[in-house]
């Protein structure tokens, strides 16, 4: 699913890391990852405790069964081995239970805190920042990438450190049995290191080789999902399933080439373990019957060689362990680079920000706004009315210069993209408002024409749906007037009657202007008639005109 | 959708073969490894035995060493068949679903309707794990329980028939698991869905208040903001936490299975008397019960995925609820005049707005719906494209009436949303039929010559990302230039462009359109030379 999401963002997260593009050997981590190891490293370490607490009492629960078993056939049943050996069992059920706990609630902890982290993050940034992240991406990352980084950051990792323990555990415990046979498995090791290798890098090549060829097919079952209606008014539909069908198919078939090649590294793992019980059995079995004399394979009991022959597996266990999780530092690494994309890396200054420089001339002029009465802001469009309306609202910007609006109760911003929230008109005027008598919200409803809208029956209990997208730019614009009117505090204004029809543009310029008597009215706009009513107007393009003339 | 049954049918024949192979492959592999570890135990248990006594010097290891050899190659290679064998399998099905998934969910209402959900990128995902999940089952939860269940059947009849005494701890620990296992599949559908409800949660108010972010900023109400969205994740996890402990509890449970049967079986073997020799063959059956243990490892995570495979298939289910094809009885090349003879008008929610609709649109004449924002231009255009289901009776094509699947079928609707397909710019077009040369003109007229130039020309590979807003309009007022449909519906033709251009490429269509119905909508007072105008209210 990561891979689809990345997919169509096109490949950005990789190529929006230039470190890793300039080094591919050892990319560096990201703020992601570092964040994430940050929060593994306390579970990691007792996590890492109990499986190998686990491990060696898995160890003596195969030991001691084979024990058990090789006495019994030669004739002498030990109840106290047996007892031991379901003592072990027991115990590593146990541990295991405990283990699988604490590596999920390590998980658990990296994914919350890299959520958290990404909170933050996004609780700093700027509005034009937030604006620039592709939204649906941002959204649809945050319910997977966490869980994948966590992942990547304590299973795989865990599964690493095991790699190296868990096969020296198996080793040394048939070292106390028979230290040639120990001997044995661990020459064995390192040719299958080898195959790793060679299978390794043809996996990596082949994998190549088809997001060279077919990378485009990639998400294209999504890509026609997304745009069915655009498929549908064409008429294309026939053409689009034809289409989709043959490349669904030459994509499989694609994807079926590589994963024959990644299959053979489990391939290697089983073939190694399964030859080794192979030869292990049939060498102990000559030491048995006495027609090989090598020392370590010959006179054992017959605990013993079971002893031998039932922890070999074990041996390569964790190497298989490890080959699993392939998948999840594929997944992992993908949506670590993602994030780090996204969110989390700081992003170079937007032109909002050279146009905020530009206006802070202006802002320090206008640092002394008065009590009450309508200020407007006007000028052509570009002329950057809305930047000096964030600006002297004090957002996101280093720079800001802080107006005296400490000392007025705060703002209420009034424009088409305001907050609504799901569920009824009243909620939505009512919303941050406090607790609010429904006279007050049918008094602040009805100034703005919101009672008697033919688009938004039923008054105050008009649904309004999720994100409010039932609702048009006016009435967004009103209820965010409605909503000024009940507070006390100061409006902002970014363009309130742009796109309004006639109408509606005149009942919010006369609210506008009423709401002016009693508060401070800050309003960007470009309506002449909206200016006209103003106490008091700012000409951006006079101002841009002055500085211009001075730098010259 | 009787006339696809057929052939559908004929492929789920066909696309059985690899799953009866790979099944057969995941047989071989389970049953070597089973062999490979019982023949081992068996094996040097005898010649322990044999190595006792004289008979050492006559033991014909030969043929059990073979064998073992054998049972090791067996379960390697038939390991790494049913991997490959089950994942062609398993894509094979993958690319005849979701090729007939597309089809049914193009005749899904819900595409027609205001607003395609899965336009959105996040609702989008969700869909996508959701095919994922059904797609994945079959490997997933039917090839490994099938392999599993029938291997520990037939264990447990030989058990029951060489130690009948076993049987009695074996068939406990087996009810255990399966009460496990039932608990774990019910509490993981819950749990499933509630991490889901609470992650939706989440997206929909996250994505409110990043949308709203400048007012929030200002008011000073951001950061408080983001509070309910992250707890709303932070749930969705703590949930997800609940659920994996279930899941290393049935774990732990579905562990102990194999070894504690195993175990069973030994010592039942010893108190029923039997005594060195005869010992061999328990002893074989033990181990074998161990060796199914390795693939029992795995049991938590085939119940979660079954619970995922039945609420993923309710979810896909929900889509195509309704569905209806489109058949293309009556269409007609021309005509030049449609008229709306009292249509009642309905608001994107599907309320009742206005008074009935009478207008009539002819074939020489642009007609312009004008309107605020809100006031259901869009949802008459997808009317009259036949796209809602309303008035059906007031639709007249030359006095003739025309039903919502003739008008489906003779119109060409562009929303004012139209996306741009990861695809060459020819795919991109919708016109197979057309000439290079008049693609080439359709794109001059719309101004995007020089831009898809360097994008590679008509066979360059384009996606959305690539292109602007503005871009993306222009090359969907290019499909609409290249089409040959006698109706021609236009949402917002000029949004996201310079009021000059867009003027400038308006008229160039509506000059090539010009024998055609053309109904456009405009929320500012956009009126090209010619044309009529109808206010909605």
């Amino acid at each position: 699913m990561l891979k689809t999401i990345l997919n169509q963002r096109g490949k950005r997260p990789t190529g929006a890391n230039p470190p890793e593009a300039a080094n591919p050997g050892a990319p560096a981590p990201g703020k992601t990852l570092r964040v994430a190891r940050g929060l593994a490293t306390p579970g990691l370490r007792s996590a890492l405790a109990l499986q190998v607490a686990r491990a060696m009492l898995r160890l003596a629960f195969i030991g001691l069964a084979a024990m058990f078993v090789g006495r019994m056939i030669s004739g002498n049943a030990s109840w106290p081995l047996l007892g031991a050996a379901l003592t072990s069992l027991i115990l590593c059920s146990v541990v295991g239970l405990v283990g699988d706990r604490a590596i999920a609630k390590t998980k658990l902890k990296v994914a919350n805190g890299l959520l958290e982290a990404v909170r933050r993050a996004l609780a700093a940034a700027s509005p034009g920042d937030i604006q620039a992240m592709p939204l649906g991406t941002l959204i649809a990352g945050l319910q997977r990438y966490p869980q994948a980084v966590a992942g990547l950051a304590v299973g795989h990792c865990l599964a690493s450190m095991m790699l190296g323990l868990g096969p020296l555990l198996a080793a040394t415990a048939i070292v106390a049995v028979s230290w040639e046979a120990a001997l044995a498995l661990i020459v064995l090791t390192p040719v299958m290191i080898v195959f790793f290798v060679l299978i390794g890098s043809a996996i990596r090549s082949g994998a190549e080789a088809q997001e060279k060829a077919f990378g485009r097919l990639a998400a294209q079952f999504a890509d026609r999902i997304r745009s069915l209606p655009t498929i549908l008014g064409n008429h294309a539909l026939a053409r689009e399933e034809d289409k989709l069908a043959v490349r669904l198919d030459t994509y499989a078939s694609g994807t079926m080439s590589v994963l024959r090649i990644a299959f053979l590294n489990a391939g290697i793992i089983d073939f190694f373990s399964s030859l080794s019980i192979a030869i292990l059995a049939v060498f102990l079995g000559l030491g048995h019957l006495k027609l090989i004399s090598t020392p370590g394979f010959a006179d054992l009991q017959l605990w013993q060689s079971l002893f031998i022959l039932m922890i070999a597996p074990e041996y390569f266990a964790p190497f298989r362990r490890y080959a699993e999780q392939y998948h999840a530092k594929a997944e992992g690494l993908a949506a670590a680079a993602a994030l780090d994309a996204l969110v989390l890396d700081a992003r170079p200054g937007l032109p909002a920000f050279k146009a905020a420089i530009r206006t802070r001339d202006l802002a320090t002029k206008m640092a002394r706004l008065p009590q009450t009465g309508l200020v407007a802001i006007t000028g052509p469009s570009g002329s950057g009315k809305s930047t000096l309306l964030r600006h002297l609202a004090g957002i996101g910007s280093t720079l800001s210069v802080q107006p005296n609006l400490d000392a007025q109760p705060g703002v209420t911003w009034c424009s088409t993209d305001i907050y609504v929230p799901e569920g009824t008109l009243g909620d939505a005027i009512g919303w941050g408002n406090g607790p609010c008598c429904r006279t007050r919200l049918l008094l602040a409803a009805g100034n703005v024409g919101l009672l008697d809208d033919v688009l938004l029956p039923a008054g105050l209990d008009a649904l309004i749906k999720a994100g409010g997208e039932n609702l048009s730019g006016g009435q967004r614009v009103r209820i965010g007037l409605a909503r000024a009117l009940i507070s006390s505090r100061a409006i902002f204004a970014d363009e309130p009657t742009a796109k309004l029809d006639p109408a509606n543009a005149a009942i919010v310029r006369a609210a506008l202007a009423d709401a002016a008597r009693g508060r401070l009215v800050l309003v960007a706009t470009h309506d002449r008639s909206l200016a006209m009513l103003a106490g008091r107007t700012i000409d951006l393009d006079v101002g841009n005109r002055q500085a211009g003339e001075r730098a010259a | 959708m009787n006339e696809s049954a057929s052939p559908k049918v004929t492929e789920r024949a066909r696309n059985r073969a690899p799953w009866r192979l790979a099944l057969v492959m995941a047989f071989a592999a389970l049953a070597g490894s089973i062999l490979l570890t019982g023949a081992s135990v068996w094996f040097l248990g005898a010649v322990a035995l044999a190595g006792l006594t004289p008979a050492a010097m006559t033991f014909n290891f030969h043929i059990p060493a073979a064998l073992i050899r054998l049972f090791a190659l067996t379960r390697t290679a038939a390991k790494y068949g049913e991997r490959v064998v089950g994942h062609r399998a398993a894509l094979t099905d993958q690319v005849l679903r979701r090729s007939t998934l597309f089809a049914t969910m193009a005749a899904a209402p819900a595409v027609r309707r205001a607003g395609w959900q899965l336009g959105n990128q996040d609702r989008l995902a969700d869909y996508l794990d959701d095919v994922e999940d059904v797609d994945y089952a079959r490997l997933r939860v039917g090839l490994p329980s099938v392999t599993l269940g029938v291997a520990i059947a037939l264990l447990v009849v030989a058990t029951s028939w060489l130690i009948p005494l076993a049987i009695v701890p074996i068939l406990l620990l087996i009810a255990v698991n399966t009460v496990g296992a039932r608990f774990l599949a019910r509490r993981a559908k819950s749990d499933l869905a509630a991490i889901r409800e609470s992650r939706q949660t989440a997206s929909r108010l996250l994505g409110a208040a990043v949308q709203a972010v400048v007012p929030l900023q200002g008011e000073r109400r951001w950061d408080p903001m983001l509070n309910e969205p992250f707890e709303g994740h932070a749930n969705a996890q703590a949930r997800a936490l609940v659920l994996r402990h279930r899941q290393t509890l049935f774990d732990m449970l579905a562990n102990c299975l194999a070894p504690c049967a195993m175990l069973s079986v030994l010592v039942c073997a010893w108190l029923s008397g039997l005594r060195g020799e005869a010992l061999l063959v328990p002893a074989l059956l033990a181990f074998s019960w161990l060796a199914v243990g390795e693939s029992v490892l795995g049991a938590s995570k085939i119940v979660v995925a079954f619970a995922r495979e039945t609420a993923a298939r309710a979810a896909l289910a929900k889509w195509t609820v309704n569905a209806d094809g489109l058949s293309r009885d009556h269409f007609r090349k021309h005509i030049s005049s449609l008229t709306l003879d009292g249509l009642p008008r309905h608001a994107p929610d599907g309320r009742l707005i206005g008074r009935p609709l009478s207008a009539t649109f002819h074939a020489s004449r642009t007609t312009v719906l004008h309107g605020a924002s809100g006031c259901g231009k869009t949802s008459l255009l997808k009317q009259i494209a036949g796209w809602l289901d309303a008035g059906d009776e007031c639709v007249l094509g030359d006095g003739i009436g025309l039903g919502a699947d003739a008008r489906r079928s003779m119109s060409c609707f562009c929303p004012h949303d139209a996306t741009i397909l990861a695809d060459t710019v020819r795919e991109n077009l919708f016109a197979p039929h057309a000439s290079d040369d008049e693609l080439w003109r359709a794109l001059t007229t719309v101004e995007l010559q020089d831009r898809i130039g360097a994008a590679g020309g008509l066979d360059g590979w384009i996606t959305q990302d690539m292109l602007s807003l503005g871009e993306a309009q222009r090359l969907n007022l290019a499909r609409a230039w290249l089409s040959d449909m006698p109706i021609v519906l236009l949402d917002e033709p000029t949004e996201h462009l310079a009021a000059e251009q867009g003027k400038r490429i308006l008229d160039a269509l509506l000059h090539r359109l010009r024998e055609r119905i053309v109904i456009l909508s405009s929320h500012d007072e956009l009126t090209p030379k010619g044309s009529a105008a109808v206010r909605l209210q």
